[in-house]
Order: C-alpha cells, then structure tokens, then sequence
C-alpha cells in the first residue's frame, strides 16, 4: 500500500471513529503509548482487531517503549509463535489442587474450578496472554460518550451443546445472576459499584445494553474470561451445572469424577472453525500435592502442568525435556500493616518496614526470579496504565534504621499472621529475618486457610483484625479490584485500617478515566501516595508458570488459571 | 463360638457408637463455619447464612447428629459438604481401593516375613538371625514418606521402571492396576516387615522349646515335619494376631503414601475431610474404617481359636 | 481385647520356685542388679545409648555446637550443595541443613518423650484399674479404649489437631492420650497375672487400701513390661511426631524439625537437590533404631 492510500485509510478509520478511540490513536502516533498497549487499550475500547492491528503498523513511531517479559532462564514467553502439530491424539493434563468445591458458575472462586469451566463454556471475550481482549460470545462492544452504558453485539448462530440456540436473553440472564446479590455470586466483589442487578438487558435477540453504576472505562474486563464466574450459560439452567457442563465451548464434558479428575472431547460443531481443537479429547488429573503433579510430569503420566510454582517445580525450570512457558501477571502479596494500631501507626515506621524488605532476594530465592519487583501498590509492570516513571523502592537497611530512631520505636515485637498455602510460610519467614535488622521481631503465626480468613468480616478474621498479616491475591486484569476493596475507607477487604480520603478522591478519578493517558495520571498519584503512606507492603507479582513436554505444542494460557489448548498437539511422536 | 460371636458384635456396635459421638464431638469444637469454609473467605456474609441453611448447619448440634444416625439406618450416608456428591459415591470407591492396596501388601509381606521370621528363629542368636531381625527393625523405623520418596526417586524417576502414581487410567485390566500399585505396596512391606517378622520369629522360637515339639523329635519325625505339622501352625498364631491389627493402618492409616501417590484411598478421603471441616463425609468414613477395624480383630479372634484349640474363647480376652 | 498374649509376657512373674508370700526386698534388688548386668553386656542396648546419647548432647547444647545459626536464612544462597561453609548444604531458604539438623533434634526429644510419658503414666494407671478391678469397670473403660483404638494413630491425632490447632503441646497432649490405650493393654495383661499372686492377697488381708495395694505392692512388678513398652512407644512417638510435621500438623515453621524440612523440600529431590531431605531423615532414621535398640536391649534384660 503506498503512502498516500495507507494515509486515506488511517482517515477512514478515525473518521469512524469514537472521540475516546481518536485519543487513543493520537496517544500512540505521538510515541506516548507503546504499540503493545495501544492493541491492548484498543480492543478494551471495542475496536475492531483489524483496525487495531493496521493502525499500529500505520501510525507507529518506530519506537521501543514497552517491556518485555523479564526473569532468566531458558523459559518461552506465552503467547509465542505457532508450532505445526498433528491431528488427533488425547492430551493429559495435570492440575494442582484441582477445584476443592461443587463447581457452580457464579460461586467458583478457585483457580481448579474456573480451569475447568472455561474448557466447555465460554465468556463474551478472551484476555489473552498480552491483556488483550479477543471477541468471543460477543462480536463487538461500544461504550456511550461517558462510559457509563456499554453495548455488547452477541454472536449468532451459536449453539450451546445440546442443540438449543445461544441468544442476547442468556448472556442477559448470566450476567444478571452475577450481580444480584441473592445469589452470593462470587463475582460480586468484581461488580460492586460497577453493575447492579438487573443492569443487563437484552434489547433485542442480538443485543445487550449494560447499565452502569459509575462510568467505568475498564467494564469489558469485567465481561471477559478476567471475571471467570461469567460464563455464559443457558437462561433456564435447571439443576446443577455440575451434571452436563452445559457451555458454547470448543470441548465437550465426556466424564467428571470429583477430586479424581475430568475428561472433554472435541466439539466438532464448535462455531469458529478456526478454532475446534486439534486434539481429539484431553484429560486432566487433580494432584491434592503439587510435588506428585511435579513428579507425574517428568516422569510422563502427564503431559503438561496448568500451573506450577517457581518454589516447588524448581526442578522443572532447568529441565531439558520440558518447556516452561512464563507469562506475566498480577498475582501478588499484600503484607498490611494496621495504620491504627501501634507501631504501625506512625507511616515513618511503615516506611522503615517497607525499606527493610530486601525485594530482590525474595524474586531470586521465592521465584527464581520469575517475578517482577512489586513497588508498594496494585500498581503492577504488566498493568497498561501502570506509570513506570514512579522509582522503584529498594533495600535501605540505613534509612529504614534512622526511620526508626525518628519515630522512637525499638524493639517491638508482634505476630505476623498468615496461612500456609503457596509460598506464603516462606515469604513470612524471610519477611523475619528483614524485620530482625531494624528492631522489629516477627513472630510467624502459619495457620490453615479457615483459620486465618475466619469469617472474612472486621471482628471475627485475623486477616482483617490482625495488626500484620500476609494475604495472597490472584491475577486480574486491570488493578480496579486491588485498589477498592483493600485500600478504599470502605473497603470490605481494608486489613490495613487505611482511611485516606485523598486516596478514595483519586480511586474515583481512575475509574472514571476512559482513556490510558487519564488512567496514567490518576495512577501516578496513586502510586506516589502509596509509596508514601505504605500501608501495605507490595512486594513481588509473580510468573504464572505452565510446564509442558517438549513434543507438546500452542498451549496457550492465561493468568487467571484458564488454558486454551483449542490449537495444542503433539509435534513429534506421542 | 456363636455366643462370642454375638457378644463380640454387641460390644462392636457399642464401640461404634461412641466413635459417631466422639467425631461428632471433634468435629463441632471446630473453629469455623461450614458455609464460609466452602465459600471461600471473599463471599459475602449472606451468602454464607444461605449455604448453611441449605445444608442444615445452622441447625441445634444434636439435631444435626440425629439427622445423621436416621440416615445410616436407612443406608443412606448423606452429601459431602464441600462437593455436594452423596457420600457413598466417594467412599465405597476408596474403600475399594484401599483395600486393593493393603491386599496386594499381604500378598507380598505376609510370605515373605513368616519366611524370614522363621529362618531367623531356626539359628537364633546367628548372624542371619541379627541380620534379619536388626534389618528388619531398622526398615520399620524409617518412616513411609521417606520410603516413598527414596523408591520414587530411584525406581521411578531414576531407573523409569514403575509409575510415578498410583492413580491409574481409567478402565485399566487388574495387571497395570497392579503394575501402578507396586511402589506404594513395597513402601509398606519395607515398614511391615520387621514387626511381622519379629512376631513370627518369637512364636517360632516358643513353639520349638515347647513340649510337643521334643516329643516329635524323640519320637524320631524328620525335622520337615516337625516344622510344618506343629511349629509352623504354633508360629502363625502371632502373625495373625499381628496381621490383624496392620488392618486398621492399612485401611485409614495411609495417608502420606496415598497422598505422595495421589492415590484415592480411605487414608487421604479422611484426611481430606478433616482438613475441609466436612463432618458428614469425615463420620461416614471413620465409622467405616472402625467396622472394618473391628471386623477384621474378630475374624483374626476366631481363627486364632480355631487354630489353637487350647485356647478357649472368653478367656482369651486378656 | 484380642486375641490371646501372642507376645510372651515380658517378666515371667512366677518362676517355678514360689515367690510364696510376696517378692521379699533383697530379692528384688538382687532381681534389679542381675537385670542391670545383663544391660550393660547386652550390645544393642549400648549401641542404641550411644545413638540416643548424642542426639541428646544435640538437644541441650545444639546451638553452641553448630556454627551457623539455624534460622538466618539468605535466600540468594539457596540449594547450594554441600561444601567446607555450608557441611550438609542449604535448603530452600538459604539456611545451613547441617545446623538445622543438629538443632532441629531438639524439638522431637522434648516433645516425643514428653508424650510417651504421657501416654505411659496414663496407659499405666488405666491398666492397673483395669486388670485389678475387672468386672463393670473394666468393661466399660476398655470399651472406650477399643473406640480409640479403632482408628489408626495418625489419623485421631490429625483430627485433634485440626480441631485444637497445631501447637506443641497440643501435640503432646493427643500422641500422649492416644498412646495410652496400647500401654494399657499391656499393663492390664501384666496385671492379671500378678493379681492372683499370694503377695497381693496377703496384703489383702493386711486391709492395705486399694490404692497402696495398686501402686506400691502390684506397680514395681509390672515395672518391667512398663519400661519396655515405653520405650517402644518412643520409637513410635518419634515416628508420629515426624509424620505429623510432614502432613504440615506438626511443629510450625520456622523450627527447625526433621519433619517439616522434608515436608518442604521432598518435590525437590527430582531436581537433584537430595540434601535436604536425606540428612534430616537419616536423622529420624538414627534415632528411632537407637530408640529400638534400647528397647531391645531391655527386654532381653527383663526377659532374663
């Protein structure tokens, strides 16, 4: 194409164009927004991937501005380059836990249970490994001018897999049962203050209007496999899901034996061809202990770990007949502090706590590496609207000492609560040994998950009553869920105590924002407070970790838990 | 005989009572509420209220234990609280599966220690004798999960011969079931052998000082057998007393190996079920576990008795 | 409760030469002094002191014996293997596995014996009333002993640590009570036969109190399957102790118990990292057999 007709075609697209989208496409022809982020903020916005795809080659400055994956080793990147695979052939799969509950859409909240949901049911979109988001169930999304209402185009011609249609009214009648907090949905907390009941409404048979309570620039998210209880599921789901697996996905449940494990064959009438998987069925097994998942995939009863740590597949990471793929994500600690109660209520001694915290030796001795800096917010690296010119909090053991002496605080002890899941014992015991050298003495108190979250409300949980405790927090795809519900004066998961009325104002003003420059703004003064008050340590956002063997090909997947193997198969042999 | 048979299973059923009691006890001092445990600790507190509801948590305790002793004497065992799945789906299969592998276990330890009890107690005091003995005492004292992960490491992932779990594929012939069950069968001959064999060995040693057994060797019996008709018989008599008692571990006590092995037997159902805090299916398989307990003593009782007959049943309740 | 006494009594309480009117006291401690000799020629029995010996010396004075400190961890000198600095390598943390090991003995020598002790004073008391009593009482209680002993050891005590939390004593307390049923059968066995003997009819007659009859005429004479079976038991505390830091029930990190480190360092063997896990088990290992050995030298003592 030459340059005037590339130039023409630029126009078209613009003219076509939203307000919100025209920002956009200025952000990035400018150099202020990386290609990477731009694809990404692109298709949150609902532009077409075409669009998208064309104007970043069009409109780019050439310019190197995002990050690429970080840690060593000889790890691949998700979402790589296709590999040919043959046809056929059945894929064994391991999970550890596997889902530790009945696997109901709307009350999952373990990664088991979404891994296994999402094979045979499907969402409106797909966040992909780069964050982007991929139509699925929805064709196209448009928000109003202030982000307030979104319309989704549903697909048609979808079938679930007993043969009756997928229409507007199901995605509705999902969706509603989500935000109706009858219904103790799991998602809730993702839709409060978003989405209230009875926000969606089929307006015809192949559109659903969405509205909000807030103007919310980041809502698509909030529609993708990123809230994985939002599945879309037929409107008269009678009995329990649990039975049949009912879905629209490329995969069919064949068996489901709780705490033993579920098998899926193809789904040959799968409406994007594109997409029906190459493989003819897959089987996944539960391991209760990671350590035997490990063992089964080096010694080959299975072909690929979902998910694995850094700690407990070390093994793993230096293997030469396995493939570890690595991929980004959000994953973190949050190390609170109370702001109201001594020593913690003075933030130099916060601060001090916060300098104390070798970070580089916990990526390197937790994770191998495979993990980024975290810099004391939700804000994590891989996040779009992360501002990165906000310096990076190192170890100052000086500082932190003369901190200390300022505040006059010596030699307090107090009990760090925590549980005794992933690597949360570990990170308590060498959170001890920092604390040592400034006069702080830890004691580690490593209960069961039940026992710490307790009732999960303010006087009756040691997560939220305790004066210092570590809480493990999953992968979402956009920091609003991190920066409400744990940071907010409000907020229901506050185990900090943190009132900052400034800090609720700029919460506001992120969420609002509908464009990456605004959000970028509002997060830089997140970010700065934060650094400032500390009330929670942020320390690391980890790898999501997938191990494959090496004749094992396009197995694609998502931090949040999901795996897509729709284009996986055998390379060689097998 | 039928009079202590029937004695027995009364006082049996006395026995299993006050198990119910004692897990329905444990299980109410638990800190915790069943609805929370299942929903995870970010769902709201309404939804928990319902959840509890819905499955009768919220109910006074001893209703709560009523509902359930109703429902075993009508042979129903009542759901799961955290999979919802009727407890008998999960535990029949374990139980199945438990005992494949404690059998498999007899078949090999079983022969093997009586053999070596007995070659030991032939020469006692010899070097074999120590060796046996001081062998089998130092296999016992290491404890299973290091003798499941040696035995993985080394024949599994090092010499790539057995699988590295006991879970096999579904629909499986009896011979891989049996090919996958091997590892964990060996970690629990290395820790049975000793005590079994140890038995063996000093019932042997009485039978060949007692009496009867100088009678036939100065009545001019080859030594064959003297061996087979009267040490032998005398020699078992402990073994089955201690066979019997290894059934109650091997039929709950695995744990760790069905854990390491990610095998679903009784072991890790219990477990499981203690660590979620769901009380019906954690009563419905200690109850099981204690009838098979409680069955397997008696059968061991009885044939004790029949194979000496000088012992009189009722008085050998020492 | 089952079936007959497979396993000879350990003292034989009636030599063909009566004890007529009761265990005279220099007879006794002639008894006491020929046991005692027995003992120090018996092979096994100074073998396994020597073992529990020093990983007693480890207990007490662990800490001064080890040139690292067993808790400073350094997570950027992770895994190393063994070498001059660190004799049994690092573990996950950073932290010397060679000081964790000595060290860590100190926590399962107070807790195992701590519970045996228990369970003996228990189980001991239990089968005294039980064999001298007989009757309701002894139905009753042994009913109850048959209920616990329904279960396999470990599994009652991961159902009371769950409900009670895992704390050390709480350990103590459940090893200790669930040991105390076996302890009891044995004493109950022992008893039965010394109940009939003259000794404790002529203190009958004395109209001694049951109590003084119970501990200080029929207690010194079952003395002996006593010290046997706790030994024995010890052995086997030490085993659950062990299991239960493995299931994560037992002693809470950062500790540094035998259990716990293999429990957290057992998936790593597969990626060579063997150090961990072997040094801390054939700590377990060496102990539990020295335990045994002790055991075994005793019953040849008492078995005379």
């Amino acid at each position: 194409m030459s340059r005037n007709q590339t130039n023409r075609r630029v126009d078209e697209i613009r003219a076509k164009s939203s307000e919100l989208e025209n920002h956009l496409i200025d952000e990035y022809s400018s150099g202020r927004l990386s290609r990477r982020d731009f694809v990404r903020r692109g298709t949150v916005l609902g532009m077409s991937l075409s669009a998208v795809g064309f104007l970043a080659s069009a409109c780019g400055t050439g310019k190197k501005t995002g990050t690429t994956g970080g840690g060593g080793g000889t790890a691949v990147q998700a979402g790589g380059k296709e590999v040919q695979v043959r046809a056929g052939g059945t894929l064994k799969l391991g999970m550890s836990p596997g889902p530790s509950t009945e696997i109901d859409p709307i009350k999952v909240a373990d990664e088991g249970g979404l891994g296994i949901m999402s094979q045979t049911a499907e969402f409106l979109s797909w966040s992909d490994s780069k964050l982007h988001l991929q139509p699925r169930l929805a064709e196209s999304w448009k928000p109003n001018a202030d982000g307030s209402v979104w319309t989704f185009k549903i697909r048609q011609g979808v079938k679930f897999h007993d043969g009756t249609p997928m229409t507007a009214e199901d995605v509705a009648a999902s969706i509603n049962a989500l935000s109706d907090p009858k219904g103790g949905s799991n998602a809730l907390s993702t839709f409060a203050g978003v989405l209230s009941k009875d926000s969606a409404k089929a307006t015809d048979a192949s559109t659903v209007t969405f509205e909000l309570d807030a103007p919310n620039g980041n809502f698509p998210y909030l529609l993708s496999s990123d809230n994985y209880n939002a599945i879309i599921v037929p409107k008269d789901l009678s009995g329990k899901w649990e039975k049949t697996f009912p879905g629209t996905g490329p995969w069919k449940l064949d068996r489901y034996t709780p705490n033993s494990g579920v098998s899926y064959v193809k789904n040959p009438d799968y409406w994007d061809k594109s997409r029906i998987p190459k493989l003819d069925s897959q089987q996944v097994k539960f391991y209760p202990k990671e350590q035997a998942q490990i063992l089964a995939l080096q010694s080959g009863d299975v072909d690929v770990l979902i998910h694995f740590s850094p700690t407990g597949g070390k093994a793993l990471l230096n293997d030469p007949k396995i493939t570890v793929i690595e991929l980004r994500s959000s994953v973190h600690r949050e190390v609170h502090m109370r702001n109201d109660k001594k020593p913690f209520d003075d933030k130099r001694v916060r601060q001090a706590m916060a300098l104390a915290v070798d970070r580089n030796a916990l990526v390197q001795g937790l994770f191998a590496g495979k993990a980024d800096l975290g810099n004391d917010s939700p804000f994590a690296p891989v996040f779009p609207s992360t501002d990165k010119s906000v310096p990076q909090r190192q170890q100052d053991l000086e500082k932190a000492k003369a901190l200390m002496q300022q505040a006059g605080v010596s030699n307090v002890s107090l009990t760090l609560n925590t549980w005794d899941g992933f690597e949360l014992g570990d990170l308590a015991q060498l959170l001890q040994n920092d604390a040592a050298k400034i006069g702080i003495k830890l004691k580690p108190n490593i209960t069961d998950a039940g026992t710490y979250y307790g009732d999960a409300v303010f006087g009756k949980s040691p997560w939220l009553d305790s004066v210092m405790g570590i809480t493990d927090y999953g992968h979402r795809g956009v920091p609003n869920v991190f920066l409400n519900a744990p940071l907010q004066s409000k907020g229901v998961w506050n185990a900090a105590h943190f009132h900052n009325p400034t800090y609720d104002g700029l919460v506001k003003e992120y969420t609002a924002a509908l464009d990456i420059g605004a959000q970028r703004t509002a997060a830089k003064k997140i970010q700065e407070l934060l650094l400032d008050e500390s009330p929670i340590l942020y320390p690391y956002f980890y790898f999501f970790l997938t191990g494959t063997k090496k004749n094992v090909g396009n197995v694609e997947v998502s931090a949040m838990g999901h795996y897509d193997i729709t284009k996986a198969g055998f390379t060689t042999g097998a | 005989m039928a009079r202590f048979i029937a004695k027995r299973l009364a006082l049996g059923l006395i026995t299993l009572f006050l198990l119910s009691v004692l897990v329905f006890c444990m299980a109410n001092v638990l800190p915790g509420n069943v609805g929370r445990r299942v929903l995870g600790p970010f769902a709201s507190p309404t939804a928990v209220a319902a959840l509890n509801h819905q499955l009768g948590t919220d109910q006074p305790v001893l209703k709560q234990y009523w509902n359930q002793m109703k429902g075993y004497v009508h042979g129903d065992m009542g759901r799961s609280v955290s999979t919802r799945q009727p407890i008998s789906e999960v535990l029949w299969p374990a139980l199945g599966h438990s005992a494949k592998l404690a059998v498999l276990a007899f078949l090999i330890v079983v022969p093997l220690s009586i053999l070596g009890g007995v070659v030991a107690a032939l020469k006692e005091g010899s070097v074999r004798d120590r060796v046996i003995t001081v062998g089998g005492l130092s296999a016992t004292a290491i404890p299973d999960f290091v003798w499941a992960v040696v035995l993985l490491i080394v024949l599994s992932l090092g010499l790539g011969i057995f699988p590295s779990t006991a879970a096999w594929p579904d629909g499986s012939g009896i011979l891989t079931q049996i090919k996958y069950l091997l590892l964990p069968a060996f970690c629990l001959v290395f820790v049975l052998f000793g005590y079994i064999a140890r038995m063996a060995r000093a019932g042997t040693i009485e039978a060949l000082d007692a009496d009867y057994t100088r009678t036939a060797v100065i009545k001019g019996l080859p030594q064959r057998t003297v061996l087979w008709r009267h040490v032998l018989r005398n020699s078992l008599l402990p073994t089955i007393a201690v066979v019997a008692t290894q059934v109650g571990y091997l039929m709950g006590g695995l744990v760790v190996i069905e854990l390491i092995f990610n095998y679903q037997g009784i072991g890790q159902m219990i477990f499981r079920a203690a660590t979620q805090k769901d009380f019906p299916a954690l009563e419905a398989a200690v109850l099981v576990v204690g009838v098979v307990f409680l069955v397997s003593t008696l059968v061991a009782d009885v044939l004790y008795s029949v194979l000496n007959p000088r012992v009189r049943l009722g008085s050998a309740d020492s | 409760m089952s079936a007959g006494a497979p396993v000879p009594p350990a003292i034989d309480p009636v030599g063909d030469v009566a004890v007529a009117l009761g265990p005279p006291r220099d007879d006794a401690r002639l008894a006491r002094k020929e046991r005692l000799q027995v003992l120090i020629r018996s092979k096994s029995f100074i073998a396994g002191a020597i073992i529990v010996g020093f990983w007693v010396l480890c207990a007490i004075f662990g800490k001064l014996l080890v040139p690292q400190d067993p808790l400073a961890s350094s997570p950027l000198n992770g895994l190393e293997a063994p070498s001059a600095d660190n004799w049994f390598g690092t573990d996950r943390l950073g932290r010397d596995v060679f000081a964790r090991v000595i060290v860590g003995s100190r926590d399962i020598m107070l807790i195992a014996p701590a519970a045996t002790v228990l369970g003996t004073v228990l189980g001991t008391a239990l089968g005294l009333v039980t064999g001298y009593f007989r009757g309701a009482i002894d139905d009753i209680l042994s009913r109850l002993i048959e209920t616990v002993l329904a279960l396999p050891v470990v599994l009652v005590a991961v159902l009371a640590i769950t409900s009670l939390g895992p704390s050390n004593v709480t350990i103590i307390l459940v090893v200790g009570f669930v040991f105390s049923p076996l302890i009891a059968r044995t004493v109950r066995a022992a008893v039965l036969g010394e109940r009939e003997l003259e000794y404790v009819a002529a203190a009958r007659l004395r109209n001694e109190r049951t109590p003084y009859i119970l501990f200080a005429e029929i207690l010194p004479n079952v003395m002996g399957p006593v010290i046997v079976e706790f030994t024995v038991r010890l052995g086997y505390a030490i085993f659950v102790v062990a299991t239960l830091s493995f299931l994560g029930f037992g002693v809470q990190p950062p500790a540094p118990d035998w259990g716990l480190q293999i429990f957290d360092h057992y998936g790593l063997i597969s990626g060579g990292y063997w150090w961990p896990v072997l040094f801390p088990a054939a700590a377990i290992a060496t102990l539990v057999i020295g335990v045994n050995l002790i055991a075994d030298g005793l019953t040849q003592a008492f078995e005379r």
